[in-house]
């Protein structure tokens, strides 16, 4: 992952992040910020409820007063009236229930129910509730089509004591509307043993409200709650729910709703305003991170560009210097380090030429001092000889012009392999079976191997049975395959294991020549390529330098593996065509 | 002025007076009566009796007006000649034969002669039970014509026939007692009480039901009685809802003392036994026999606020005893009815009652029996006899028979 990448990754999340933390802490807000307000809306409810319960209650005792004061109630408790006569009482108070009833409770005249008078009221009204001035109650009313029905009762007597006045009003749908017409608000009515209606009339699922009813109705107090009427979240209801209580007895719970449709929409609103501006945050901070990172990274870019180049050899990359802040500190001395090192980079090649030079002075000196030591030698030994007997002379001359022809032979062959060092020709590519190489020059340093002179060096091949077609000059691979053989012979006076291997892998073919020599350093390791170095008493240090100016021809390369006492692994690593060199 | 002149003004004052209200009592040719009633009728086959006793109330009215018997019933429920004149029997009292009345024309304007003016019918029973038999509207001289038609010879004539909504009769002007004093009757049926009020109210209508006991008539032809129709109900069960009953109370507060309490069908004036029918309160045997009864549906007239208040009391005193009445329609399992004694004849009203109990009912034992063995297992709870009442409007005189109504001035 590119640092461009990894910068615009981590200021993304960070726009991601806090766009989200954003979003999530107003959401969270605006959530509470409405539980507060429906918190207070249902107290507001509960508060309201009351009063207009409490409004009601004056109502019908008022209502029931009137009732008791009227004429038909004289003629009722009077018994000169009709059975009925509390029907025309209760329909000129507007009551549903009004029931005249003597002091033993006998009624004389129900209006909901007429055909009940001589029974006794049955309202479960308690003995001390049968009060002439005590307020309205909650109460359980049987009625001719039903169990019971729930009543906001009061109770009154008439002005000549002789009859008592039990009114009420139903609390029927009628009743809920009026309680419930705010908007988005309704009222509920639960009555026993499990009915519920509303301000219509309808039935709506008691099992939904339950919980709600039953925790009213055995507390004896106020309840909230709410319920999810349908699959969808905004069919949810916030439910207050009252129980209808009067001395411990439960006529009903009325419940309170308020359609949370309304909070749910706000609060989806708010949230998909969040969202959107959320994902525009985001994307406007991912373009932002990208042109920003692009700024911030173009000259680490070119840095890292001229880096390669250098990497690469091209000691001229230069980088632009855009800005004074760091980053231009940063390339100003990326160019100023560029150009130091091209110094000393030159100012190196001119120490390894020089280097060079005086190297190859001195092996040409060491190379050209031992023939021309015996050349000196055996020409003072000639002009000595001329004091000599002519017969003295002529046996020194004749051994000391063999002399000095066998040494300026040897001058010649120094100057031959020097010759041909410097006329390295090009390889002529042609099919060549490696293995075949490699038997040639096993063949052709059979009889060196088995020099009875020396030491025995056995000989250990592991050539690839395939066969290691390569394109190739076979000259000059068996130059270099013999220089490696001639190195390991050298490398075991004593005698050891001189093992060789090929194989092919991956379109390269590989050989190993090994010895169980002394081994080298890791100096030596690291200059065994270079020139004129060697590590023999007599050699001229271009054996290797030559295996590797071979091996670099054909597009291949050659390592060496070693520890001194453990021998040391020559490798070359060669493309089967020079084409398809790495 | 003359003290002399006065005396005569005064007298003449008077006798014009007298003579404008006797004019207004004496009965006026002409008019048509309009009449709504809550009952309906399919026919006016004497053949097919009906079973719904509003339905069968009216029918015997309208019978009489457009069909005739052999013989009528009088006040007193005594045979008195009618189509037939006079009626013999033969040695073995095996064979009766009644001679027919002259001169009888029937509505298309035929003479009725039957047999050379004379009637046989083959019958062994006493006299007395057979004339009272012949009395009986379902037993009316009827010629059916060709078309299905029915030919009467009473002193109405049917001139339209809509089945169960309306009828018109119209006078028969050749009646052999003379014509009905009103042209026609235009008839209503199946009228809701509220309509038949507001339309007399309005002036649209003659003649109206009128709700239970508004009437002080002394002499009670209507029995309010329970029956439960279907079998739902043990007989235990509706003794209890029997026993259960307050009738003092119901008679005393919700019909303001009109109508007799009575255990029995047929009111004691007729029968002179009904007072051997109990119908007495007792709430704890009431109680005991209706443990463990269930529900029943209960249907009584909610438009006659006398009838409902009944039935609602008796929704309450039933529920006293633990059996719940509740309200219903269609086929429910009790009904409160008035159920009418069609006929002076003890015999012949409990006949028609048993039409309307759908009970089995036989002629050949007295009437303390039949009555009986209808009030068996209590599928009819006899409550009150009270008095058929209408409303009418003041121009309507000599109602409810209606060959002698006649409409006064408006």
């Amino acid at each position: 992952m590119t640092f461009r990448t990894k910068l615009l990754l981590l200021s993304s999340i960070t726009v991601a992040g806090a766009v989200a933390l954003v979003t999530g802490a107003v959401s969270i807000a605006a959530r509470q910020a409405f539980e507060r307000a429906d918190g207070q809306r249902r107290s507001d409810l509960l508060a309201q409820l009351r009063r207009e319960l409490d409004a009601r209650g004056m109502e019908v005792a008022r209502q029931v007063e009137r009732a008791a004061a009227s004429a038909g109630a004289q003629r009722i408790a009077a018994g000169s009236a009709e059975f009925d006569q509390a029907k025309q009482e209760s329909a000129a108070q507007d009551l549903a229930f009004l029931d005249f009833v003597q002091p033993d409770l006998t009624i004389l005249s129900s209006a909901h129910w007429p055909a009940r008078f001589g029974y006794k009221n049955d309202w479960g009204i308690a003995p001390e509730d049968w009060q002439p001035a005590g307020a309205a109650f909650f109460a359980r009313v049987p009625v001719p089509d039903g169990p019971s029905a729930v009543a906001l009762v009061a109770v009154r007597s008439t002005p000549d004591k002789k009859a008592l006045v039990a009114g009420g009003r139903l609390i029927d749908p009628e009743f809920l509307k009026s309680l419930g017409d705010a908007p988005g608000m309704r009222a509920l009515l639960w009555l026993p043993p499990g009915e519920v209606v509303d301000a219509q009339g309808g039935s709506p699922d008691i099992t939904k409200l339950a919980g709600l009813v039953n925790e009213a109705r055995g507390k004896g107090v106020e309840s909230t709650g709410t319920v999810q009427w349908a699959s969808a979240r905004s069919s949810s209801e916030a439910f207050l729910a009252y129980p209808l209580e009067h001395r411990g007895q439960i006529a009903g719970v009325l419940l309170a709703g308020t359609s949370l449709a309304a909070q749910f929409a706000l609060e989806n609103e708010i949230l998909w305003i969040g969202v959107v501006a959320a994902v525009s945050g985001i994307v406007i901070g991912v373009l932002l991170g990208w042109w920003t990172t692009e700024r911030v990274t173009r000259p680490v870019t070119q840095l890292a560009r001229g880096a390669r180049a250098v990497a690469s050899g091209d000691w001229s990359a230069r980088v632009e210097v855009i800005s004074k802040d760091e980053i231009g500190e940063l390339a100003t001395a990326f160019n100023r380090m560029t150009e130091q090192l091209a110094e000393q980079r030159d100012r190196a090649i001119q120490a390894e030429r020089v280097a060079a030079w005086r190297e190859l002075a001195r092996r040409l000196a060491h190379e050209l001092k031992n023939p021309l030591f015996p050349l000196q030698i055996t020409i003072e030994n000639l002009r000595k000889a001329r004091k000599r007997s002519e017969s003295e002379f002529e046996e020194v001359f004749q051994e000391s012009t063999g002399t000095l022809l066998a040494e300026v032979g040897n001058l010649k062959t120094i100057i031959g392999r020097f010759s041909d060092f410097a006329k390295m020709p090009p390889p002529n590519f042609e099919a060549v079976e490696l293995n075949e190489v490699v038997q040639n020059v096993m063949r052709l340093y059979h009889a060196q191997l088995k020099d009875d002179g020396k030491s025995k060096i056995e000989t250990e091949l592991s050539l690839a049975e395939a066969g290691l077609r390569i394109q190739a000059d076979g000259e000059q691979l068996r130059r270099a395959i013999g220089n490696l053989v001639l190195n390991a012979i050298d490398a075991m006076p004593q005698g050891g294991i001189l093992r060789i291997a090929s194989s092919r892998e991956d379109g390269h073919v590989r050989l190993w020549v090994s010895d169980t020599g002394m081994g080298l350093t890791e100096e030596e390791c690291a200059r065994l390529f270079t020139p004129y170095y060697t590590t023999k008493q007599h050699g001229t240090g271009l054996g290797l330098a030559i295996v590797q100016s071979v091996v670099s021809d054909h597009g291949g390369k050659i390592s060496v593996v070693s520890t001194p006492g453990n021998g040391a692994t020559f490798m070359i690593e060669l493309p089967i065509s020079p084409g398809e060199s790495a | 002025m003359k003290p002399i002149v006065l005396p005569w003004i005064a007298a003449a004052s008077a006798l014009f007076t007298l003579a404008i209200l006797k004019a207004e009592s004496r009965p006026r040719y002409g008019g048509t009566l309009r009449v709504e009633m809550s009952g309906t009728l399919n026919n006016l086959d004497p053949a097919e009796l009906p079973s719904d006793p509003a339905a069968l109330e009216a029918k015997v009215r309208l019978l009489q007006a457009v069909f005739e018997t052999l013989v009528r019933l009088d006040e007193s429920g005594k045979p008195q000649p009618w189509l037939a004149t006079s009626w013999a029997h033969d040695v073995a009292h095996k064979r009766w034969v009644f001679t027919a009345r002259p001169r009888v024309r029937l509505h298309n304007g035929m003479l009725w002669t039957p047999n050379a003016s004379t009637l046989e019918a083959p019958d062994d029973r006493p006299i007395e039970q057979i004339l009272r038999d012949l009395a009986r509207p379902w037993n009316a001289i009827v010629v059916r014509e060709p078309d299905g038609t029915l030919t009467g010879t009473g002193p109405f004539r049917v001139a339209r026939w809509d089945s169960g909504k309306a009828a018109m009769l119209v006078a028969n002007e050749a009646h052999w007692k003379g014509r009905p004093y009103v042209d026609s009757v235009d008839i209503q049926m199946g009228r809701e009480l509220r309509d038949q009020t507001q339309d007399l109210q309005l002036g649209r209508t003659d003649v109206t039901d009128a709700p239970v006991a508004t009437t002080d008539e002394s002499r009670a032809d209507e029995t309010l009685a329970l029956i439960f129709d279907t079998p739902r109900s043990s007989p235990a069960v509706r003794e209890a809802v029997s026993l259960s009953l307050d009738k003092v109370v119901i008679r005393r507060v919700l019909l303001k003392g009109h109508g007799g309490i009575s255990g029995a069908l047929l009111p004691q004036w007729l029968s002179g036994y009904s007072f051997l029918f109990d119908g007495k309160r007792d709430i704890v045997r009431a109680r005991q026999l209706a443990a463990g009864s269930a529900p029943l549906t209960f249907a009584y007239d909610r438009q006659d606020a006398v009838l409902r208040s009944i039935g609602e009391r008796i929704s309450v005193n039933a529920m006293e005893a633990g059996i719940t009445m509740r309200p219903g329609n269609g086929a429910v399992d009790v009904r409160l009815v008035m159920i009418p004694v069609t006929s002076r004849d003890e015999l012949s009203a409990l006949s028609d009652i048993a039409a309307v109990l759908k009970a089995p009912f036989s002629f050949a034992v007295g009437p303390y029996e039949a009555e009986r063995s209808l009030l068996e297992g209590f599928r009819a709870i006899p409550l009150f006899h009270l008095a058929r009442s209408w409303n009418l409007t003041p121009r309507v005189h000599s109602w409810p028979d209606l060959a002698n109504v006649w409409i006064g001035q408006p």
